[in-house]
Parts: C-alpha cells; sequence; structure tokens
C-alpha cells in the first residue's frame, strides 16, 4: 500500500488547536456507511472533510485520504474517539500523518503503465 | 496588633530619647555585670548554678549566656517566651508569655534558684488592667532545667542572641529609623524592655506599668529579653516581606534580612530565628509533608526539603538565614541528628556567608557595640568557624522522659515545641515511637488536643501524626485506648485551621489503616468527616442552586486525608459499608467530586484514587445489602449465569443489534432470543418518584458512563483497578440493576475499554479487568461479544508453558483470567470456538500440565474439560493433534496441594463433562458468587484489607510506589500491535449516524 506522509501544524481557532479536517470512520462505526473506503469492511480512519485553508489542506491531506498513523500510532484498528484524541493532543503542535490515498495508487499504478 | 498608627513625631522623639537614657542605664549595668561575671570566670569558680551574664568581649570566650527565645503566635495571641540560661546547669529562666492586647495577658518569670526551686510569677492583666500578680513557688524537676531547652525542646545552642545585641539593636533602630517603625506596640516594646530595667515597663502605650517579680538582677536582663522579643514579634508589621506569603503574624524574623536598618537590627535575628528555627520550622518541615497511607513515611527525607519552597513561610526562609544556623547547629550533634538536615545545613552555610560578612561586621569594628559583648561574640563566632560550635559539648538533646515531661509543663508554648520535637523525633523512627507510647506519651498529647490553643494542639496533632504511622499497630491502639479518635473528631469539628485539619485527618487516616481500629472511626467520626471535610470539599450541594454553577471539587490535603481514611475503613465488612452508604450526602459528595474529576479531566491524583476506591468498596454487594434489595432480585435469573445460554433471559434489547452481521452466528441468536424483551430500558426498572439520592446512586446506570470516563483517561493504575472493580461489583448478582448496569455497559461502549485494558502493564488491572469481563458476561450479549472480542486478549495474557508472558502476571491474575475465559466459553461453542482459534489450547495445557500453581491448573483445566465438552469442536481439537488426555484434569490428583490452597475457591473439580451434560455447578456460574472467588472476588479493597499481604503491597506502600503510567504510549503500544479489531460494541448504537468529527 501506498502511503504519504504528511506533516500538519496545528492553527489556533480560538481556543482550540486545529487541524481543519473531520474524520469518520473507527472499530466502532458502521464501516459500511464509509463512502471513501473501498473494502467496505475496512474499520479505518477517513478523511471526510477538509476545510478549504486550514493547515490540513495546506499540509496536502485531501478528502478520502485514509489516516494509517498519526504520530507514530497505528490508526487502522482504533475507535473513532481514540483517533480524534491522537489528533487533538493539547500539547503537540504538529501533527504527522501516515495516510494512504487511492489516487495515489492510482497515480502511481498510471504511471507505471506509462513506462 | 492590628493598629499600627503612627504617633506624632514628637512623641516619637520623646520616647526614642527616653529610652535612650534607659539604654545607656542598662548597658551601664549590663557592663559591670559583666566585670563581675568575667572576674568569676577569671577565677575559675563559675557556680553552676549562676547565671553568668555574657562575657567579657573575646570571641574565644564561649558564651555564657543561654538564650532563647520563644515566641509563639496564633491569629489572636502573641506569645514571647524568652530563657536565658547557663549553658551548663539552667540557672534561671525567664518566660514571658504575652497575648495580644485586648485579650488577657499573662506574663509569668520563671526564677530558678540554686535551691532548685522555680519561682513563677504571673503577671495576669486583662483588658480592664486590672493586674492579678501570683506568685507562685513550684519545684521543678532537675532534669528540665539543666537541660537548656528551645522551645520545641531542643537544646539551646549557645549564644544564638546575646543580650545586648537586642538592646543595641533596638536602640539604634529607634535611632535610626525610629520614625518610621514606631508604632504603639513598637513603643511600648521599647519601653518595656527599658523599664524592666528598673522592674517595671511599659506594657501598653498608655503607660500602664506592670511589675515582674524578679529573683535577682538577672531576672531583669531575662526579663528585658521577654520584652525585648516581643519587639521582635511586632516585626511583622514591616511591609517589606522579602518573598511573600508570610503569615503576618510569623513574618518576624526573615524580613529582618532585608531591612533598611541593615545590621543594626540584625542581632536580632538569631532570637527570632531561633524562635522561629525552633519553634515553628523545625516542625513544620513536618507538616506539610503528604501522606500515604501513613504519612510521614514519604514525607521528608533529604530530598524532600521542598516543605520549604512549598510553605513560604516565615520559618522555612528562615531556616535559611544566618540565624536559624545557630539553633541547629547544636541538633547537628544530636543524637538523633538525621541525614536530612545535611542539605540543609549546606544550604545555610552557602546563603550565610555573605549575609554574616554583610551583615555582621567584626566585632572590633564596632566598639560600640563591644561594650555589650553579645554582638562581639556573635560576630566572633559566627564567621570563622561553624565546626566550634558544632564541637561544643555542653549541649545536648533532651531525651524522651524530658521531652514527655515537657508536655505537661504549664507553659504553653513549651507544651506545644515539646509536641512539635516529639513530631521531629518520631518522624521514621518505630523505635522512638514505641519508647513514647511506654512513656505514657500518647495520651498526653492526646490530652493537649483539647487544648485551647491552636499552637499546642497543632503540634500535639503532628507528633500523633507521627507516632500513628507505621506498622507498629500498638501505636494506633494506644491512641485510641486513651479516646485519641473522638478528641481527634472533636477537634476537626472545632478547629477551621487547614493545617490542623490536615494534621487531623492525616492521623485519621492513619489510624484507619488499622482493622479494630476502622468502626472506631466510622462511629466516632464518619459524619463529622463527611459533614466537615466530604461533602464540601467535594463541592457538591444538598440543595444546588439552579443559577450557580455547580461547584467542582478541592483536591485538597484534607480531602485527600478523609477519602483516604474512608477508603480504609470502607473495607471493614457489611456494617461498615453499610454505614457508609447511609451517611448522608458521602455517597452524593464522592460522586459528584468523581463527576467533577472527569469534567476536569484531572483523574490521576490521589483523592480521585480514593474516591473511587470508596465507591467501589461500598459498591460491593450492593444486591444483598441493600435494604430492599429483595425487591430487585430478578427472578428469572436465579438459576445463575450458566442458565442464560439457554434461558435466555437476558435484558437485552436484541433489537439494537440490527442484522448487518448475520455471518455472526450468535448476533442471530441473541436477537432472536432477546426479542421477547427487548425493551429493557423500562423493563423491570423500578420506578422513580424522586430524584435518587444516597446509596441509591451507587448503582444506577448513570455510573456507568462515570467509570468508562475513569477507565478512559486517567493514568493511575488503582484508580483504574478501582473503578474496573466497581463495574465488577455493579455488575455481579442477580438483581435488576445489575442487568441494567451489564446492558449499560454495552451500551456506553465500554467493552472496548475494558479489553484495551487487558493489556495494561499493571497486574491487579488486568485482575480488575478480567474479573469485571466476568461478570458483565453473564449477560448474555455481553458474552457473545467479549467471547469474539476479547479472547485473543485474555489469552494473551496467560502464561505460555513454562515461561510467563513479559508481564509476569500473579497467580491470582492468571486465575482471574482463568475463569473469566471459562465463564464466557460456558454455553458458548462459539466463544470456545474463538478460544481455540486464539490458540489457546497449547497454554491451557500446559498451564494444567507444568503450573506450579495448584488453583492455576484447577483453573485451566476446568477451562479444558469445558472446551472438550463441545463434541462439535471436537473434530478440530484432535485435527490439530490434541487427544482427550489433554482435556483431563491431570489424574496425579493433587500433587500441588489444590485443595488445600485456597479453600472455598473452587472445588469442584469437574469431571470430563458432555455439553448436554451442562454442568453449570462449576462455573462458579452462580453469578460470580462473591465468596468463592477469593481475592480475585468482588471487592478489591475488601480483600486486600483483610489479607495482610495485599495489604502491604496493594493497600498502601503501592499507592506511592508504582509509577503511573506516565504517558499514553504504554497503553497504545498495544493497539499497534496486530491485535484484531476491538469492536465491543453494540452495533445499533452506531449504525445509525456515521460520526464526523473535526479535529
Amino acid at each position: 500500500m501506498l502511503t504519504q506522509r504528511i506533516e500538519i501544524h496545528k492553527l489556533w481557532d480560538g481556543d482550540n488547536l486545529i487541524l481543519g479536517f473531520s474524520i469518520g470512520g473507527g472499530i466502532d462505526q458502521d464501516p459500511s456507511q464509509n463512502p471513501f473506503s473501498e473494502d467496505k469492511a475496512d474499520k479505518g480512519i477517513y478523511v471526510t472533510r477538509v476545510s478549504k485553508g486550514g493547515p490540513a489542506e495546506v499540509a496536502g491531506l485531501r478528502l478520502g485520504d485514509k489516516i494509517m498513523q498519526v504520530n507514530g500510532w497505528d490508526m487502522t484498528m482504533v475507535t473513532h474517539d481514540q483517533a480524534r484524541k491522537k489528533l487533538t493532543k493539547k500539547n503537540e503542535d504538529v501533527v504527522r500523518l501516515l495516510v494512504t490515498r487511492r489516487s495515489l495508487e492510482d497515480a502511481v499504478r498510471q504511471s507505471m503503465m506509462q513506462h | 496588633m492590628e493598629e499600627y498608627d503612627v504617633p506624632s513625631a514628637a512623641s516619637i522623639l520623646a520616647s526614642v530619647k527616653e529610652q535612650e537614657a534607659r539604654f545607656e542605664r542598662l548597658t551601664r549595668a549590663l557592663e559591670e555585670e559583666r566585670r563581675n561575671v568575667s572576674l568569676q570566670l577569671e577565677r575559675g569558680s563559675l557556680p553552676s548554678d549562676r547565671l553568668v551574664g555574657g562575657t567579657t568581649g573575646g570571641s574565644n570566650q564561649p558564651l555564657a549566656w543561654q538564650q532563647m527565645v520563644m515566641q509563639e503566635q496564633s491569629p489572636s495571641n502573641q506569645t514571647s517566651l524568652a530563657m536565658m540560661q547557663e549553658p551548663q546547669e539552667v540557672v534561671e529562666e525567664t518566660v514571658t508569655i504575652e497575648e495580644d492586647p485586648g485579650t488577657p495577658t499573662s506574663h509569668v518569670s520563671v526564677v530558678t534558684s540554686d535551691d532548685g526551686t522555680t519561682r513563677r510569677t504571673e503577671t495576669k492583666d486583662n483588658v480592664t488592667n486590672m493586674k492579678v500578680t501570683k506568685m507562685v513557688k513550684t519545684v521543678t524537676t532537675r532534669t528540665v532545667r539543666q537541660v537548656p531547652l528551645g522551645p520545641d525542646g531542643l537544646p539551646l545552642p549557645e549564644g544564638s542572641s546575646p543580650l545586648g545585641s537586642y538592646t543595641d539593636s533596638i536602640d539604634r533602630r529607634y535611632m535610626k529609623n525610629g520614625e518610621r517603625f514606631i508604632t504603639p506596640q513598637a513603643t511600648s516594646t521599647l519601653t518595656r524592655s527599658y523599664n524592666n530595667y528598673s522592674d517595671s515597663y511599659n506594657d501598653a502605650p498608655d503607660s500602664q506599668f506592670r511589675h515582674y517579680t524578679l529573683h535577682d538582677g538577672y531576672g531583669d536582663m531575662a526579663d528585658n529579653y521577654g520584652s525585648l522579643s516581643r519587639g521582635v514579634n511586632y516585626r511583622p508589621y514591616r511591609p517589606y516581606m522579602p518573598t511573600g506569603g508570610y503569615r503576618p503574624e510569623n513574618s518576624y524574623t526573615l524580613p529582618i534580612r532585608k531591612d533598611d536598618y541593615g545590621h543594626v537590627a540584625q542581632p536580632q535575628v538569631p532570637m527570632g530565628s531561633s524562635t522561629m528555627d525552633l519553634n515553628r520550622s523545625q516542625p513544620e518541615r513536618f507538616q506539610p509533608e503528604p501522606y500515604g497511607l501513613e504519612d510521614d513515611r514519604r514525607s521528608l527525607g533529604p530530598d524532600d526539603e521542598e516543605p520549604y519552597d512549598l510553605e513560604p513561610d516565615y520559618s522555612t526562609a528562615n531556616r535559611r538565614t544566618l540565624p536559624g544556623r545557630t539553633i541547629r547547629e547544636p541538633l547537628r550533634n544530636g543524637p538523633r541528628m538525621r541525614g536530612y538536615e545535611d542539605p540543609i545545613e549546606t544550604e545555610l552555610i552557602d546563603e550565610r556567608h555573605p549575609y554574616i560578612h554583610g551583615m555582621y561586621p567584626a566585632p572590633l569594628a564596632q566598639p560600640e557595640r563591644g561594650s555589650l559583648a553579645s554582638l562581639d561574640r556573635m560576630g566572633g563566632r559566627r564567621s570563622p568557624s561553624i565546626d566550634s560550635i558544632r564541637k561544643d559539648p555542653r549541649w545536648r538533646d533532651p531525651d524522651l522522659p524530658e521531652v514527655i515531661a515537657m508536655l505537661g509543663h504549664p507553659i504553653d508554648p513549651v507544651k506545644s515545641n515539646a509536641a512539635a520535637y516529639l513530631q521531629h523525633l518520631c518522624y521514621e523512627n518505630d523505635k522512638i515511637k514505641k519508647d513514647v507510647r511506654q512513656l505514657k506519651g500518647i495520651p498526653v498529647l492526646v490530652g493537649l488536643l483539647d487544648h485551647p490553643k491552636a499552637e499546642v494542639h497543632r503540634k500535639a496533632c503532628g507528633a500523633l501524626r507521627n507516632i500513628s504511622y507505621g506498622k507498629d499497630h500498638d501505636n494506633k491502639v494506644a491512641i485510641k485506648s486513651c479516646d485519641g479518635i473522638p478528641a481527634l473528631i472533636r477537634l476537626l469539628r472545632k478547629t477551621n485551621d487547614m493545617e490542623v485539619r490536615e494534621l487531623i485527618t492525616g492521623t485519621l487516616w492513619n489510624l484507619s489503616s488499622y482493622e479494630p481500629l476502622k468502626m472506631v472511626i466510622i462511629n466516632h467520626g464518619l459524619q463529622t468527616m463527611t459533614n466537615e471535610v466530604i461533602i464540601p470539599h467535594s463541592g457538591w450541594e444538598h440543595e444546588p442552586n439552579e443559577d450557580s454553577k455547580p461547584r467542582d471539587a478541592e483536591w485538597t490535603t484534607v480531602f485527600k486525608n478523609t477519602s483516604g481514611c474512608l477508603r480504609n475503613v470502607s473495607s471493614d465488612g457489611a456494617e461498615a459499608r453499610r454505614r457508609l452508604r447511609e451517611c448522608e450526602g458521602l455517597v452524593d459528595a464522592l460522586l459528584h467530586a468523581l463527576q467533577s474529576a472527569v469534567g476536569k479531566k484531572d483523574m490521576d491524583n490521589k483523592s480521585v484514587e480514593n474516591c473511587v476506591c470508596v465507591m467501589r468498596n461500598l459498591s460491593y454487594h450492593v444486591h444483598k445489602e441493600i435494604p430492599g434489595a429483595e425487591k430487585f432480585q430478578d427472578p428469572s435469573a436465579l438459576q445463575g449465569p450458566g442458565s442464560a445460554g439457554t434461558q435466555r433471559k437476558k435484558k437485552d434489547d436484541a433489537g439494537c443489534f440490527g442484522g448487518k452481521k448475520a455471518k455472526e452466528e450468535w448476533f442471530n441468536q441473541g436477537r432472536k432470543n432477546g426479542e421477547h424483551d427487548k425493551n429493557y430500558d423500562t423493563l423491570d426498572l423500578p420506578k422513580r418518584t424522586e430524584p435518587t439520592k444516597g446509596f441509591e446512586l451507587l448503582y444506577q446506570p448513570e455510573v456507568v458512563r462515570l467509570y468508562l470516563s475513569l477507565l478512559t483517561e486517567s493514568q493511575n493504575f488503582n484508580t483504574l483497578e478501582a473503578a474496573a472493580g466497581a463495574l465488577q461489583n455493579l455488575s455481579a448478582g442477580q438483581w435488576t440493576w445489575s442487568n441494567y448496569i451489564r446492558a449499560t455497559v454495552r451500551k456506553e461502549k465500554g467493552l472496548p475499554i475494558l479489553v484495551e485494558l487487558l493489556r495494561s502493564d499493571s497486574d491487579k488491572v488486568v485482575r480488575a479487568v478480567a474479573i469485571a469481563l466476568r461478570n458483565l458476561s453473564i449477560d448474555r450479549r455481553n458474552k457473545d461479544l467479549i467471547g469474539s472480542y476479547a479472547m485473543r486478549d485474555l489469552v494473551s495474557n496467560l502464561p505460555s508453558g513454562q515461561q510467563r508472558p513479559a508481564k509476569n502476571l500473579e497467580e491470582d491474575t492468571v486465575v482471574a483470567i482463568l475463569n473469566t475465559i471459562h465463564e464466557i466459553i460456558i454455553e458458548s461453542s462459539e466463544n470456545a470456538r474463538s478460544l481455540i482459534t486464539a490458540q489457546a489450547i497449547d497454554k491451557l495445557v500446559a498451564i494444567n500440565r507444568t503450573s506450579q500453581s495448584a488453583r492455576e491448573t484447577k483453573a485451566a483445566s476446568h477451562v479444558l474439560q469445558t472446551v472438550w465438552s463441545y463434541k462439535e469442536l471436537r473434530n478440530a481439537l484432535t485435527k490439530d493433534g490434541w487427544n482427550k488426555t489433554h482435556f483431563q484434569p491431570i489424574p496425579t490428583g493433587t500433587p500441588k496441594g489444590s485443595r488445600s490452597c485456597k479453600p472455598g475457591y473452587d472445588d469442584t473439580t469437574l469431571p470430563l463433562m458432555e455439553k448436554n451434560q451442562g454442568n453449570r455447578g462449576c462455573s462458579g456460574g452462580d453469578m460470580i458468587p462473591m465468596g468463592e472467588l477469593g481475592p480475585d472476588g468482588y471487592s478489591t479493597i475488601d480483600q486486600r484489607d483483610k489479607e495482610s499481604k495485599y495489604k502491604s503491597s496493594d493497600g498502601s506502600s503501592d499507592l506511592q510506589e508504582r509509577e503511573p503510567l506516565k504517558n499514553d504510549t504504554n497503553r497504545k503500544h498495544y493497539i499497534r500491535s496486530n491485535r484484531p479489531t476491538v469492536s465491543l460494541v453494540d452495533a445499533c448504537d452506531v449504525k445509525p449516524q456515521p460520526v464526523d468529527s473535526w479535529v
């Protein structure tokens, strides 16, 4: 699986430190309702919205990215809330994500076909 | 002492002039005296019991005067006590006790004459200016007189505050800064000191004179000391507190360091500081310490000098200043000195030199003060050699009988200082505690608890706290035997002094660790502790004001101590639990405090831990013990949990499972079988006509969320264990509430939380969680979910073969896990299949054959037999190479003494059974029979406190020594390992709307 590292610098929004995207999924969620997953049994954490001009978008995060790790923590087998907490730690200014995205694979696949 | 009006400059001037004149007279007299004395000294005819007034001024001349000034101040009174003593033989002590103007004043001068008698002159003076003078002639014990004692019973170092210096400094202070500092009190002080010289002094601005009965000329000086020390007393009014935070009445010493009148005032410091140091800081070092289950243990040590920093108190600061040193030095030589003095000493030395050099000019350079000798001496001996003081053989500590005798001294400061010294001596010294007990010191200390003076009962309480700490229960019993517990409670009701309250509750906490005292504490103190501490500090309000925001709990030391005490007493069996549950406001307040902790995300502290433990203990056996519990018994469930599989009596809302996971067999079963009572939300729930309060709160489903929050957020193993234990207790039993709790845990998504904690590094957390899961699996739905998703984590906690997993869990924990596995595979071949899939058979067989623990062997054997009882699984097992013999009990019988091991544990050795036989009795199936489970049973603290084994490890030390989980790292590691997805939540709760969170 192709992955990409993305480093997002959190932004103060009032009293909140925000990343500027939203997540869905988690092992406590119904994976069948995830519009982004290929495998509908995938209970991973997905990026469901990215706010325009927000830190996440600036850092290159895309809608539908599957978050594999947050600062090294595995995100493929966590509850929704666990993922949210990992992302929103107050004492961390920077979040390093390991994400995988289908478009990435597609792009690579296409480039490989070209050769 | 508050009125500090500045008199007119003229009057000040006049007063200063007059004082100067007196001072001159005094100086002359002093010098004469000194000549006399030095003559005597030269002749070598120093009478042992004669007062020696100073030396001829050489710094090589040992200080002949021993002086101690004690100043006791509490908000309401002020006491200064001065003693002048000849080093080796105390000839004379003069005590001046002075109280606030406006309160009856008593001046006592005690003069000890050669014949060993003490004349005590007391001048009482009340507001109406009536004078009562009485002469008391008493014979005091020689020992007391012979040992120059500081206010706290420490021996006095020599020359800590030479007489002359006081006079001098005050004088000079007035000359230079008089205008600034002259206040009615200060004036009176000075006046008084000069008047003393002529046997009378002005005590008040209104020039009221009092008479001192003095033994002889020396008495003048002694008295003078007392008066002057009073001047010191008033120093707190100075505006420049060096570090801030000084309590006004305490700040009199340190500020002087930064006085603008500089060194002139300095000589007072030793006096004040000796006061401080002995009277205050010494004991105070012991006061700020936190307690464990028993407190003084971890409180003080060389590393713990922080109290000084933590307590921005004059005494603290004072200790760091030069003057403190003078007093402290003799201590170093004392046999009782402890290592922890050293860092402080060092610090003192470090700080002191610049200070000394700056502030204490060489004596000879100041001829005008040389006449008073004392300063000379001070300057002379201080700067060059500290060690010479230490080697001074003339001082010794008072011995224990002396200190205890001083507890009964007629003068309050002596009492309080003796108590403070006792506290110091007893700190971490079991031998001394024992000696105090055997010398009958404890009843005296307890008696002092009722003393009206705050300083006295405070110090007595401090001593009791240290005495009450330790393994020697006899000390605790001794406190109880002289009615110490009701006395402590009385004082708790009476005092508003936070420090005293901390000491009281700390002592009670210590006492509560001894089983036989628990009920005594409950009988005398439960409601008082609840009303005085728990409720107010929890933030809970009886009648909450609609408008005001609910208050948060305050994690004060008092609250921590009190909750710790309640935590201990709550483990004293059914009657104790009943009393606590029925104690008005207790459960409400504890719950409120915990909710506040969760709200503030402040859950790792000791107070929270204590509260959860109390809650856990009170939740134990609720289904049996609360009044009217019978009404809620679930008749359909009386057959035991084991029957649930076929009977399907569980109150599940099967509907909530939805049909999506049809592949999961249990899922359909659950729905099918739960159909008839799917609306459990209303089912059987007792109708509430009024808001729940008191002990009913213990088992309301609302608490589930609270405990789950703690389990999610807390990093404190003890809190985690207790929260899991509470769920464990609440989910035990067959009554309506436990049914409801079990379902609520599922609906609140508690199962994944619990399963995650199976990976905890803490043995006891794993144990509590495992048993909680066992109880929760009484609910069929839970059993299915746990079987599907928790099996791997359960199995991974089992030792594999000879080799234990990294965690090296205790036997109890392994047994608990085995029992939980057993519980969840009973009546569920699907779960048994999961067990096989989780490759548990290897481990189980290994345990069964090789474990050194009979209990482990037996528990593993039960599991194996149950697995084998599922005929449909045998095929798969055989394919894996297993055969019947692997699942049979090891025929060697009980080589490991399985029966003897834990009686009552699970005695029934199961026959190899067929599934149809449904031998359910074995599962202990009956609802986690509390009795049967032993230490891994329901009530954690209960068990723990009763088994000494746990008591020592878990009950107390454990609380401090366990390394708290530092961060998430530990806990999250296992998530990364290739674990199966933990999805132990009801589908129905989640499915409706996918959650989407902005981050």
